[in-house]
């Protein structure tokens, strides 16, 4: 008998043709988190079986894998035999107490001589018979009790956690999130990991006016991010003299408009340098003023790259949920100016016109410095380990 | 040398010294100052912080940076007593704790709080029953010792919990966990209360925590903290080092506790050999500990004629200066077994080589210190 992890790759089964794909792409996100640890794992189209001396600490890393649809901690079996499957669950059951139970039975065998139905109610006998006090409820049972037979192993388990579901982090290709260091873009980041992205991130400094402070918090985002890629490549933009520049030559109801065409701008031109196929930013609708859909149209419409905005249709509730459920909501609440705080005009537009915008820019040359950002970008790899201080700690 | 006082200190590791010295030398900065030094230091604080959190598996919230395990203890039961002195006067305390705990209720007692104690069975675990009667509407506090440190009994924190919660769910359970983390795996969650030490995981001295659960509220003993439950800069290089020497001794638990037995399993097989001495070790003792009862011979005289062998072993505990040992007293209840303790406490850098040499000194110091003994009888 050995003890181990089983998990169910859920939606990953409907995607028959890439079904190969999928599962090596989240073998390798499992392997790089357990990384440093004891284990082994075998695995097929439908299952993965990890064998490890410290299941504990190998589910709780897994709890930051998408892809995972059940986490179950069973008993594996080397037999299908099944007298033997009828002792072994007796050995299994023998010390619990089991009040209302059911017993499901799958069977991926298909030439085993008993039908789940039959193999359902012997196995039901067996717990009848072993716990005293126990009944069988099919409708509402305390505990389910799923064996499941393969053609030369046979499983036992009893209760399963719900894994991260999605898709494993890189089956959908790249995107370029803008992370600031406010609670709606690293949900953003978060929810669109879900869906398989590999994620690189690009922030905007404007030293002096945001300090370092803005920038380690947003390395801290980053690094939480991490945890569900195992790592997140950070291009940090160097902001200051388009900020200033904007300042000194644009309206100031329109700062905000035209700063962050600038930053759509500068993202697009990182992302298609380093094969991001798409931005993706914390946009809500409405929540700013640079967030109403006549805004989102106007800036939107410097870039080409398609942009998504996963929380645009959240409330701002619903958002720090997910940022509390994924710890960055303690982090994004640091109170550290950034790009999009400083400056803030008293009455921001919410209607912009884009070819107002053309003309404040075209006053302008802007270009040279958007050139110049892009150029002078810095990457820092950030990694869930952190390894920064590894060598004291 | 043959070092085997490991419970009343350990020799601070190599990879944690050379952290002690590089932050000393490179983090200059005030974690609390706004320019970049500070911020550096702050940034490596944290770290720090944030592994311990996850190595004992509690919040950043949950943990109080002090001197060490005194500090702690003071902090734990004073602090708690105080702050919640409306609900109860009354603590319960075992026989089996370090001496400073009772130093501690000495002092509390004067301010008019009642201590009572809870018997222990004769395998050295508190007694169930005893202590369900001992807890009473106005018991607001329970202070029993995880391991203890002369005969290094363990309690079984978690079950003593549910006793002590059934019967009154306002008495709060406190543990000095001293003699406990890095030697064994313990589960901050089964306690409310307890205190961590340093300077027994091979970290420097002079740094320990206090685990306080968030459901807890404490009076901080040292005050100007501006919110902190502890005034005072944090001393950033002996809590980066104490956070390495805790990662160091929680990861290697099982291995160290492995070879640490064979050892123990060793000694005795010898030692239980000689009539006249008794083990004073029940079940429930973690092996990092031998203590034995010598009977005829002094254990001052003992310990010193093994101290010129260069020989180095403990009486009962290295804060009681070598006085009748409690434990052995309250679990064997003989007043010479008592008072004639010596404390031999292992490590995982202990040798079967050291352990040999010992015996072999033991038994020269012992046959010649038993029949003096004898004929002063």
């Amino acid at each position: 008998m050995n003890k181990l992890i089983i998990i169910k790759y859920g939606e990953l089964t409907t995607k028959k043709g890439n079904i190969k794909f999928f599962i090596k792409t989240l073998k390798k996100n499992i392997d790089n988190a357990l990384e440093s640890l004891n284990y082994r794992i075998e695995y097929d189209n439908g299952r993965m079986y990890i064998f490890a001396p410290d299941l504990e600490l190998v589910e709780k890393r897994l709890n930051y894998i998408f892809g995972i649809h059940e986490i179950i901690t069973g008993y594996e079996f080397g037999t299908i035999e099944f007298d033997t499957i009828k002792e072994n669950l007796k050995s299994l059951v023998l010390d619990s107490k089991i009040e209302s139970f059911k017993v499901v039975t799958k069977r991926s065998y298909k030439n085993y001589p008993f039908t789940s139905m039959e193999i359902s109610s012997a196995l039901g006998g067996v717990v009848l018979k072993n716990c005293p006090g126990s009944t069988v409820d099919v409708h509402n049972p305390k505990t389910t009790i799923n064996i499941e037979i393969r053609s030369n192993k046979s499983y036992i388990y009893f209760e399963s956690k719900k894994g991260l579901h999605g898709y494993p982090v890189g089956v959908a290709g790249k995107g370029l999130l803008m992370l600031s260091g406010g609670i709606d873009s690293p949900v953003a980041g978060y929810l669109s990991m879900k869906r398989g992205i590999r994620l690189e991130a690009v922030y905007f400094e404007s030293p002096p006016h945001t300090s370092d402070q803005a920038k380690k918090k947003v390395e801290s985002l980053a690094r939480i991010l991490s945890n569900y890629s195992g790592y997140i490549k950070l291009h940090i933009v160097h902001f200051t003299d388009i900020q200033e520049g904007i300042l000194k030559n644009v309206p100031h109801e329109y700062l905000i408009t035209i700063m962050r065409r600038m930053m759509y701008r500068i993202s697009e031109r990182i992302a298609l340098k380093n094969n991001c196929k798409i931005l993706i930013n914390g946009e809500s609708i409405g929540q700013v003023a640079s967030q109403t859909l006549d805004s989102m149209n106007v800036i939107n419409s410097v870039v080409n790259i398609p942009v998504i905005r996963p929380v645009a249709c959240f409330d701002k509730l619903e958002i720090i949920d997910i940022s509390k459920k994924i710890e960055a909501y303690e982090t994004s609440i640091l109170p550290y100016e950034d790009c999009c705080t400083i400056f803030v005009p008293d009455h921001p537009v919410i209607n912009p016109k884009k070819d107002l915008c053309d003309e404040y820019e075209n006053s302008w040359d802007w270009k040279t410095l958007v050139d110049n950002a892009v150029k002078t970008e810095q990457v820092i790899k950030i990694t869930s380990k952190d390894n920064k201080f590894s060598s004291l700690l | 040398m043959i070092y085997l006082d490991y419970s009343a200190t350990t020799p601070v590791s190599k990879e944690v010294l050379d952290s002690y010295i590089k932050v000393t030398k490179e983090y200059i900065g005030n974690p609390n100052s706004l320019h970049s030094l500070g911020e550096k230091s702050k940034e490596l604080l944290d770290s720090a912080t944030k592994q311990i959190c996850e190595l004992l598996d509690i919040k950043e919230s949950e943990l109080i940076y002090t001197s060490g395990s005194t500090e702690s203890n003071n902090t734990a039961i004073i602090g708690y007593a105080l702050k919640n002195q409306k609900k109860g006067k009354n603590i319960v305390v075992s026989k089996l704790e370090h001496p400073s705990i009772y130093g501690i209720c000495d002092y509390l007692s004067t301010l008019g709080f009642t201590i009572t104690y809870v018997n222990n069975t004769e395998d050295g675990v508190i007694d169930f029953d005893d202590l369900r009667s001992k807890i009473k509407k106005d018991t607001i506090l329970a202070c029993i010792v995880g391991v203890n440190s002369e005969m290094g009994i363990r309690q079984p924190l978690k079950t003593l919990r549910q006793i002590i919660k059934k019967e009154n769910e306002n008495t709060v359970l406190f543990s000095d966990l001293t003699q406990a983390i890095g030697k064994i795996n313990v589960n901050l969650h089964d306690v409310d209360l307890a205190s961590v030490s340093s300077h027994k995981i091979y970290g420097p001295k002079g740094i320990g925590l206090l685990y306080k659960s968030d459901k807890v509220n404490i009076e901080p003993l040292i005050k100007g903290g501006e919110g902190e439950l502890r005034g005072g800069t944090p001393c950033l290089p002996l809590i980066v080092a104490f956070s390495k020497a805790l990662r160091i001794a929680v990861t290697s638990v099982s291995k160290n506790e492995s070879v640490v037995k064979l050892l123990n399993d060793k000694l005795r097989s010898i030692i239980a050999k000689y009539p006249e001495i008794k083990i004073n070790r029940t079940t429930y003792s973690i092996p990092h500990i031998l203590n034995i009862s010598l009977m005829n011979i002094k254990p001052e005289t003992f310990i010193h004629a093994l101290e010129k062998r260069d020989i180095y072993v403990g009486s009962n505990t290295a804060c009681s200066h070598g006085k009748t040992s409690k434990t052995v007293l309250a679990v064997y209840g003989d007043e010479k077994r008592a008072s004639t303790t010596i404390r031999i406490s292992l490590s995982h850098l202990t040798s079967f080589d050291d352990i040999n040499k010992f015996l072999y000194s033991f038994d020269i110091v012992y046959n010649k210190l038993n029949e003096l003994g004898a004929i002063h009888e």
